[in-house]
């Protein structure tokens, strides 16, 4: 298969994948109990004691199906949204925060998700990674034994304890950290930056620690498995340090699954973590649609699941183009 | 190696110990003097569009709007249940008998926060706004479907006619519970905005209140208020000094790091924090203290009580033996117990059971509720059940230090409930044909299974989802086979206002009566707001789906009388009779609203024995607090 024949067929797929999900997120809402335009209206009669006329309703049901992008047949509703929302980035405003558009909530979030998400995710997986690998590359030795009972002790704990337990620990009992952050608004500086990570660094700890132990736990299991291998046995019959086989021997072998998984992980980084977020008071996108979905807000659910659609599919996307530079057999196949 | 790692771990801790000093030294984390700063919970947690401070669209009311930004022309003494002029000079004068002309007076030299004065020009815009674009603004309809018409006499003079009777004028363009539907906004800034005032977001808004916008978290967070240099000219500022320089309304996170942070004394006043959190906070603070010292330690005059509404139209809810049979099948004691760990207030009636309603509507129904019977015979009332709701909390080791004695017993848990009486619910489901099967459920006459759905809220009111599930669970052990079902916001409202959607669910918004004016809640029981049984149309506020011509044509009677007035209040306390009668509503309870408070900076709040007002901070009416609390010192 010839270079762009293979790159053709993964955007191609990249963008059915899209339009499948696009579809699905049209066609959801249809199908709930709940109309929102109906719902939103009786909630203003009810504020206005049932007196409004029905000159006046319909006057209100005509602009609200305008901005909410329900007027016409279905297939014209969904060509417009089509249109929309992969033109204009457009979901309509926002019912519980009305008149507010969807896409000014979800990009005002993002920043502060994947600014958190990325980095412990990035570093979560480097350092799960490293210990994994040396832990495995010395499974016979006992100190490999202790690095991976740190990742058996950390992996199973549920992550709402993990991060509950450091609140207590470092933001009750040692106060080190605030239990609610409070980020610094105005012109940026340096000192607001600091107030910013500081605010930051307890629920990046318990993001690092809830990634670390099956990092290392799989890279670990990884790493045992190659270090059997006859080419690393050749290796060390050749003469090669410990250190070449352990990164370029061991490490390049077994990372193909582990950098899938960082890409999936990445991927998904879109949804925002909702337990930290909560946890945290984190303003992410997490936060976002957990208050959408236990509000009824459904365009911004369908907003943020857009965009989780598109990162997802990103992600592997981008898995399945890089694959070949890390991977020399898929690039000779 | 070693001299690096302490080259950096040095100023890293160093920068730690700082910010950790900062965020809980004298200062609060806004950088404001604590010992000069309010701390309260929002209500309504982080908010998406902070920025979005335009009254006429957007929801901004929460964080401190309604009680600090905004002002009204009457305002309501939420102790006493009676209207006061705010931007008014005084009560509105009626022009007509029919009740539907008025003259209102503006207090002279009140000013807005940007110095400009506020006179009739500023409601003269508001409402004409108001009119104009009413189809696009969504915070408008009940003003423009109250008012006809209205013309400007003066700078402080305006006259205004309705397009019914209205002997509530004063609540309907004032408060009447919570907050006014009328929010005057400054004409000289909303003005220029021509057509655009449709979407302008009025960041940083020039307010009328004694408060003004000091910065507020763009990830809708926080939002911090500073006292006016010249609150006296202000909207309330004849009430007196707000005490507090800053307030700041702020949201501490999920429960469990808001306990920890209320024990840590980071803020002040809390919201709807849970009985078991409050209870260990308590015991790790001891200036955490709750609304009462005794049982049932909450505030239980919310305008608006939690029931069970039912679907009457459709069968066979439609019968009052089987309504009958669900009340009398359910033990509220238990439920109570278990749900809230006792601290209730029961109230039988169709409306909250408070000091306001208590002499008006409970008090003369003594007797009604004592002799009800119903068909068979059967006298269904228990006046015991708060006596016998202390002998059983008392059974589960609760210290009787705790609990009220005496006639406090009935100010502290209502004068009595429905009898829990399986066999006589039993009685009333086969008067009408509806008899166990085998598996212990009730069946339906014609021997098909008799399942209800039972709709609660969801994660968004957590007390209404445990008490909902424990209703459920006393219902199924009576022989019902209830489906509680957690609906989301969305789908809360979809089901309470479409009749295909509803067949028990629990509510608070039909039964709202807060003081004389019962009609400002029954006002939608109108024969116009009855749709049938499998009607998918909106409802538009009958809730309750009453049918009663006869509660009808008492609601229309009662337009014509003033609010206050004998008569007015006998046609509510029958109202109330007819519902009960028909059990067409099983009214539980008082809302219990958890409002701990924290007396390290501040003191003297509305407490049981200290009640100026109504102790929430997201009603209007938190204002008298304001004026009210005394700082510490600290």
């Amino acid at each position: 298969m010839g270079v762009v024949q293979y790159i053709a067929k993964r955007v191609g797929l990249y963008f059915a994948v899209l339009f499948i999900g696009l579809t699905i997120t049209f066609f959801l809402p249809r199908f709930m109990p709940a109309n929102p335009i109906d719902g939103y209206i009786g909630e203003l009669q009810s504020r206005a004691s049932g007196s409004l006329t029905s000159e006046a309703i319909a006057e209100l049901r005509d602009n609200l199906e305008q901005l909410y992008g329900l007027k016409g047949d279905l297939f014209t509703q969904y060509v417009s949204f089509l249109n929309r929302v992969v033109l204009h980035f457009d979901f309509g405003p926002s019912f519980a925060f009305y008149p507010e558009p969807v896409s000014n909530i979800i990009l005002n979030a993002l920043p502060w998700t994947l600014t958190l998400l990325l980095t412990t995710t990035v570093l979560g997986w480097a350092l799960g990674n490293m210990v994994g690998l040396v832990a495995g590359y010395f499974h016979t030795r006992k100190l490999a034994t202790l690095l991976e009972i740190v990742g058996i002790m950390i992996y199973p704990i549920p992550y709402y304890i993990l991060a509950v337990s450091l609140i207590i620990l470092f933001a009750y009992i040692i106060p080190i950290f605030p239990l609610s952050p409070t980020f610094p608004v105005g012109d940026i500086s340096l000192s607001k930056i600091w107030l910013i990570v500081y605010n930051s660094l307890l629920p990046a700890m318990a993001l690092i620690l809830a990634g670390f132990g099956w990092n290392i736990l799989s890279m670990k299991a990884l790493a045992v498995a190659t270090t059997e291998e006859a080419y690393v046995t050749y290796a060390r019959l050749k003469g090669t340090s410990h250190w070449t086989r352990m990164v370029r021997y061991v490490f390049r072998n077994a990372m193909l699954p582990q950098v899938t998984a960082l890409a999936l992980s990445i991927g998904t980084v879109f949804n925002g973590a909702l337990l930290t977020e909560i946890l945290f008071s984190f303003p992410g996108v997490g936060l976002i649609m957990r208050t959408a979905a236990s509000g009824g807000d459904y365009n911004v659910l369908y907003g943020a699941i857009t965009v989780s659609i598109v990162a997802v599919a990103t992600a592997g996307l981008v898995i399945d183009l890089i694959y070949p530079l890390l991977d020399p057999r898929i690039r000779h196949k | 190696m070693a001299r690096l790692g302490r080259f950096l771990l040095v100023p890293f801790l160093g920068a730690l110990l700082t910010s950790t000093a900062f965020a809980q030294g004298e200062m609060t984390d806004v950088g404001t003097p604590r010992s000069e700063t309010l701390i309260v919970q929002t209500f309504d947690g982080k908010v998406a569009n902070p920025d979005a401070q335009n009254p006429l669209i957007s929801y901004a009311i929460w964080r401190g709007f309604r009680e600090l930004g905004w002002s009204s022309l009457w305002e309501m003494d939420t102790a006493k249940g009676v209207s006061y002029p705010e931007l008014a000079a005084e009560m509105p004068e009626v022009l007509n008998p029919e009740h539907t002309k008025f003259r209102v007076k503006l207090r002279e030299g009140v000013y807005w926060s940007d110095g400009v004065e506020f006179t009739t020009d500023d409601l003269d815009y508001t409402l004409a706004t108001a009119f104009k674009y009413r189809d696009k603004l969504t915070r408008v309809s009940a003003y423009t479907s109250l008012i006809k018409s209205w013309n400007v006499i003066d700078k402080y003079t305006i006259e205004f006619e309705t397009a019914e009777p209205s002997y509530d004028f004063q609540t309907a363009m004032g408060v009447y519970s919570w907050g006014a539907q009328f929010v005057p906004v400054p004409k000289h800034i909303f003005e220029p905005q021509g057509d655009d005032v449709v979407s302008f977001k009025n960041t940083n808004a020039v307010t009328l209140g004694p408060y003004k916008i000091k910065a507020f978290d763009p990830n809708g967070f926080w939002q911090l208020w500073e006292r006016r240099d010249d609150w006296e000219r202000s909207g309330w500022g004849n009430l007196g000094e707000p005490k507090a320089k800053y307030v700041l309304y702020k949201d501490f996170g999920p429960e469990e790091t808001r306990t920890l942070a209320f024990v840590q004394n980071q803020y002040d006043v809390d919201t709807f924090m849970s009985p078991d959190s409050i209870q260990a906070a308590k015991g790790r603070n001891p200036a955490v203290q709750t609304f009462s010292a005794t049982m049932p330690f909450h505030d239980m005059n919310d305008a608006c009580s939690w029931g069970v509404y039912i679907n009457q139209e459709k069968a066979p809810f439609d019968k009052s033996e089987v309504r009958w049979a669900l009340a009398l099948g359910l033990d509220l004691k238990q439920v109570g117990i278990t749900a809230l760990s006792g601290q209730f207030k029961a109230a039988a009636l169709p409306l909250s059971d408070t000091p306001i309603t208590d002499p008006l509507f409970y008090k003369p129904s003594a007797s009604f509720l004592n002799d009800l019977t119903l068909e068979d015979g059967y006298k269904p009332f228990n006046p015991n059940f708060g006596s016998e709701l202390v002998d059983a909390l008392k059974a589960q080791g609760m210290p009787e230090a705790d609990l009220p004695t005496g006639d406090a017993i009935e100010a502290s848990f209502g004068m009595g409930w429905w009898k829990f009486d399986p066999a006589e619910t039993e009685k009333l489901m086969a008067s009408v044909g509806m008899k166990k099967g085998a598996d212990g459920f009730f069946m339906n006459a014609d021997g098909t299974p008799f399942t209800i759905d039972f709709a609660v809220p969801g994660d968004w009111n957590k007390t209404l989802q445990r008490l909902g599930f424990s209703i459920g669970d006393s219902w199924q052990k009576a022989g019902f086979n209830v489906q509680v079902r957690q609906v989301d916001n969305g789908e809360f409202n979809a089901v309470q206002n479409t009749n295909s959607k509803l067949e028990l669910m629990l509510n608070w918004s039909n039964t709202c009566v807060y003081n004389s004016n019962w009609r400002n809640t029954w006002r939608v029981l109108r024969p116009e707001n009855v749709k049938p049984a499998d009607s998918s149309d909106p409802l538009t506020g009958n809730y309750l789906r009453v049918t009663d011509p006869d509660i009808f044509k008492i609601v229309s009677d009662s337009a014509s009388l003033e609010t206050d007035s004998d008569e007015f209040v006998k046609n509510g306390i029958e109202i109330a009779h007819m519902l009960t009668e028909g059990m067409q509503e099983i009214n539980l309870m008082s809302i219990p609203t958890s409002i701990p408070t924290n007396n390290t900076y501040w003191t003297n709040y509305s407490k049981q024995d200290n009640f100026y007002a109504a102790p929430y901070t997201w009603w209007s009416s938190f204002k008298k607090t304001l004026v009210n609390i005394e700082p510490t010192g600290k």
